[in-house]
């Protein structure tokens, strides 16, 4: 097995420094210089704003949308409540998921609202502060009905959020119930309840979508979005119209993070807006807007189960999810799923068996969040792990290394149905060790233990496994008369550099340089089919796609030869953008300029990818005011073969800021009548400079076996590994032997009441 | 009202009511769309901008509050033949970049920082206060902070 570890981050800084191997990104060109061009930049003339009135209320009866004094006033366009219109779309499910039957989210509000920010009302004017004003003229008139807000509560509730329907819309069970007696008769059994809060994406930009009616009564659609094909297929579905009518255009998107993957009311109520008013119709949602929500993302209710045998082995897991998927049951149905197929990490746990529902509340609906289901089953085994190795008296990474699945048990079937392909995780634990001075820190914390001297000092291990990709990717190369190729992807950009990275692929087996290449993606008129950028999947699924395309190109362009040529196949050989025979040898420009094009499509399904890694924390917590300090975090992580090391680093650094977020300071709030607290980026807490600690990166690298290109996956692992580090890093310096009593966020308070139970013993 | 400002130098009349922000007359009137909103409550830095040389928040300043005063946004930050500043080769450089939806406000704040005193890179704390005014949700910062540090030895060696 191919293994090695790379660099580490003062090596990388040094790299960087230099200007050394990595080019510059081309996306930064335009960036840079304030010449991208997200929705918002667009400035069609005549284009309409939209705002949307919603709902106030988290859950109730609808009465009478009182629109006049609105439409009444200069440069509105229309407003309009479902009463006006003569059909409301209904946002399509997605995936495959069946809980939205019965339960549809409607793109505004008929009879019932349930959620506050559900659109209500579609406001259009010129300009978007007379639309403000106009909204803020619309009088609702809502009676409240209970609320709901915890999925758990949600599920044995008797109140109906849908009528004659249960709150819990999926349940599903995996793996085997594990038999009593195996509880009954293990050396020790462990339990823990967890809470993964609820988060809001916070991508910086928000949510956007420009439409514009076409003559043949189609749209063009330009939106800031992770699936413009799929995106594409749901305006169609729910507007009734051929897909082929409607183009989808993804310009520069300014982050998405699994909350921009989906089909949303506002987009339907845009595009009827457009159609009907055969007007170009724009909606930028605001960050007020944005942080009520949808979406959310994480929320789950979580009970551990873990039995082991005196020396630590762990005979059997158990994991219990209640899910909460807001209002309507939309994509973070699909969560749990991520969760419970890796729900038993890195480990060889004989018994499995996990049991999720995903239930419907009045809080907005979730969707994915970087790591969508992978940091929620990180956390819950490895914060299970540790309240084992505490009870048993065991080292944690001790413990680790004698439950690891060996490398030479790969590829291994867990007990959840998932494949992991390859990899080595006891060497990850080790060489982060290594690198943190695993022994050292130890070795601290047992002093200031013994003398009392010195912050409560704690070092936490998360040693994630995750699954990526999913599904097929499109991907095409065409070699072009004048030289350069074109390759064509399905994937779609929201930060990550695929015009970079993506033609460093092509340029690779095509052995050409990587500027003769250009990318053209999220464009449904140019690309022919496509599913889009989440789950870890563009160098996985895309990234391969686009190299078998290359691939297929350098096969065609031999067999056009042999034809032009008389020659048989075998004779004709392909070498960096030439193919030749004795001594005919011919440039593809040429071949294509005078046979015709020659270009490769391919649509690839790998199966999905198991990166890996470790991630351990050592952290302070100020005894006095509960503050946690993060004085190291190491990260080890395994995504394959890595193309573009500097953006796959910078996605690692992200992604650890975002889950250091999750760990210490982000959550979604609602007052008990389901009013959301959080509205402004004073009250949601994302990290800032200053909140992100010494970071180190190691790398190794276990190539996908299943693909030629042998990238895993990356970008969401920081989200993953960082807060079940972050979190058993403070239970161990706070000492606690009930593991529940701390949940995420680790806010001072949180941790001040933590310690409290210690406090009070020692004082006595 | 009737407002007059110097955006990057060239003099613009425009006509707004009371109430709008500076961003949006920058992003809609002068049609200079470098300028981005993220919050537009003064908490995340992307609408950064340069007015009479010192870093605002453009969608906290109402246009009319900047009549007669010269404004200097991302689109201003390069030579006037289009070399790049220091500041945006470096930002490159350092991959202190992903989405780039927060890139204009980091580089107009730095800009605005390193015109008004070039060492304050070198005080690690000055500048890890300064970079704590922006929000970025995709670098993790890392990267933006040995930007601005590079970019900082670049403009001191073309200096001396
Ligand atoms: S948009 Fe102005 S500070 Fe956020
Ligand atoms: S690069 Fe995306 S927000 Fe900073």
């Amino acid at each position: 097995m191919a293994q090695r570890a790379g660099g580490d981050d003062s090596e990388f800084t040094r790299r960087a420094a230099d200007g050394g191997s990595a080019p510059s990104r081309r996306e930064d060109a335009r960036l840079v210089r304030g010449a991208g061009c997200f929705v918002a930049d667009l400035l069609p003339e005549d284009c309409l704003e939209v705002v949307f009135v919603s709902s106030p209320v988290a859950h109730g009866e609808m009465g009478a949308v009182d629109v006049d004094d609105a439409r009444r006033m200069p440069g509105v366009a229309a407003v309009w409540s479902a009463a006006d219109l003569p059909a409301v779309p209904q946002t399509p499910p997605m995936l495959g998921i069946t809980a939205s039957a019965g339960r549809a989210w409607p793109a505004l509000a008929v009879d019932r609202v349930r959620y506050v920010g559900q659109p209500v009302a579609i406001v259009l004017a010129a300009d978007r502060y007379v639309a403000e004003d106009a909204r803020d003229a619309v009088r609702l008139d809502i009676s409240p009905l209970p609320v709901l807000l915890d999925p758990t509560d949600a599920a044995g509730s008797e109140v109906e959020l849908f009528l004659g329907m249960p709150n819990v819309a999926v349940e599903k069970e995996y793996g085997d119930p594990i038999d009593p007696a195996v509880w009954r008769d293990a050396a020790v059994v462990v339990e823990g309840n967890y809470r993964q809060q609820l988060l809001a994406h916070t991508s910086m930009e928000a949510r956007a979508i420009l439409i514009r009616p076409e003559d043949d009564d189609g749209l063009t659609v330009w939106c800031s979005h992770q699936a413009p094909h799929r995106l594409r297929g749901d305006l169609a579905a729910a507007l009734g119209l051929p897909e082929e009518r409607i183009r989808v255009v993804v310009p520069d998107v300014g982050g998405a993070f699994g909350g921009k993957s989906e089909t949303y009311p506002e987009y339907l109520a845009v595009a009827v807006a457009a159609r009907r008013l055969g007007r170009t119709v724009r909606w930028v949602e605001d960050r007020a807007e944005a942080l009520t929500g949808p979406p959310h993302g994480r929320g789950q209710n979580q009970r551990t189960r873990m039995a082991a045998d005196a020396d630590g082995r762990i005979l059997a897991y158990e994991l219990t999810i209640d899910a909460d998927v807001g209002g309507y049951p939309h994509l973070g149905a699909f969560v749990p799923l991520n969760t419970s197929v890796m729900a038993a990490g890195a480990y060889q746990i004989p018994r499995v068996h996990v049991q999720t529902r995903c239930v419907v509340t009045n809080t907005a609906p979730t969707s994915p969040y970087r790591g969508a289901g992978r940091p929620e089953a990180a956390t819950a085994i490895e914060r299970t792990v540790d309240t084992l190795a505490r009870r048993l008296g065991m080292d944690p990474a001790k413990l680790r290394q004698r439950n690891f699945i060996r490398p030479d048990a790969l590829p291994y079937r867990t007990p959840t149905g998932f494949q992991y392909d390859s990899g080595d995780y006891p060497a990850a634990l080790a060489l982060a060790m290594r690198t943190v001075d695993y022994d050292g820190w130890r070795a601290q914390q047992a002093q200031r233990r013994r003398t009392g001297t010195g912050a409560p000092l704690g070092i936490g291990i998360c040693s994630y496994l995750e699954r990526s990709g999913n599904a097929w990717e499109f991907g095409s190369v065409e070699a072009c008369p004048d030289g350069t190729y074109l390759a064509l992807s399905g994937c779609c950009s929201t930060g990550q550099g695929h015009e970079t990275s993506f033609p460093q692929v092509v340029a690779s087996v095509l052995g050409v340089e990587p500027e003769l290449i250009r990318l053209v993606e999220a464009d449904t008129a140019i690309v022919p089919r496509g599913i889009g950028s989440y789950s870890s999947r563009s160098m996985q699924t895309g990234g391969a796609a686009l190299h078998r395309a290359a691939g297929a190109l350098m096969e065609q362009a031999r067999g056009r030869a042999a034809e032009s040529w008389a020659v048989p196949i075998e004779e004709v050989t392909y070498r960096a953008g030439t193919v030749s025979a004795g001594q005919r040898r011919v440039s593809l420009a040429d071949l294509a300029a005078a046979t015709g094009p020659l270009r490769a499509d391919e649509v690839f399904e790998p199966p999905q990818a198991a990166p890996y890694g470790t991630y351990i924390a050592v952290v302070e917590v100020e005894p006095e005011l509960g503050t946690v300090s993060v004085l190291r975090l190491v990260a080890v992580d395994d995504y394959g073969v890595v193309i573009n090391h500097v953006i796959v680093r910078g996605q690692s650094y992200g992604s650890i800021a975002q889950g250091l977020g999750q760990a210490l300071y982000e959550q979604v709030r609602y007052d008990p009548d389901g009013v959301p607290e959080t509205r402004s980026l004073l009250d949601y807490l994302i990290p800032t400079l200053s909140e992100v600690p010494p970071v180190t990166l190691r790398e190794m690298c276990t190539p996908n076996p299943n693909t030629a290109l042998g990238a895993k996956g990356a970008g969401e692992a920081g989200c993953i590994g960082a807060p079940a580090a972050v979190i058993n890093a403070v239970v161990d310096a706070l000492d606690l032997d009930d593991p529940s009593a701390i949940q995420m966020p680790l806010t001072p308070f949180a941790c001040w009441q933590a310690r409290q139970p210690a406090l009070a013993g020692a004082g006595r | 009202m009737r407002v007059t400002l110097t955006v990057n130098g060239e003099r613009r009349e425009l006509e707004v009511e009371a109430r709008r922000t500076l961003a949006d007359a920058l992003r809609e009137n002068c049609r200079l769309t470098g300028t981005h909103l993220a919050c537009e409550h003064g908490v995340c830095g992307a609408c950064t901008v340069l007015v009479d040389g010192e870093a605002v928040r453009s969608c906290l300043m109402f246009a009319v509050q900047c009549d007669g005063r010269e404004v200097r946004t991302v689109e201003g930050l390069a030579g006037a033949d289009g070399t790049p500043h220091p500041l945006q080769e470096a930002f490159s450089a350092e991959h202190a970049l992903q989405c780039g939806f927060c890139t204009p406000g980091f580089l107009m704040l730095a800009a605005g920082a390193l015109q008004e005193d070039p060492s304050i890179a070198d005080d690690p704390d000055r500048l890890r206060e300064l970079l704590t005014s922006n929000l970025c949700r995709c670098t993790g910062y890392e990267s933006i902070r040995r930007a601005v540090t590079r970019a900082a030895g670049e403009l001191a060696g073309g200096a001396s």
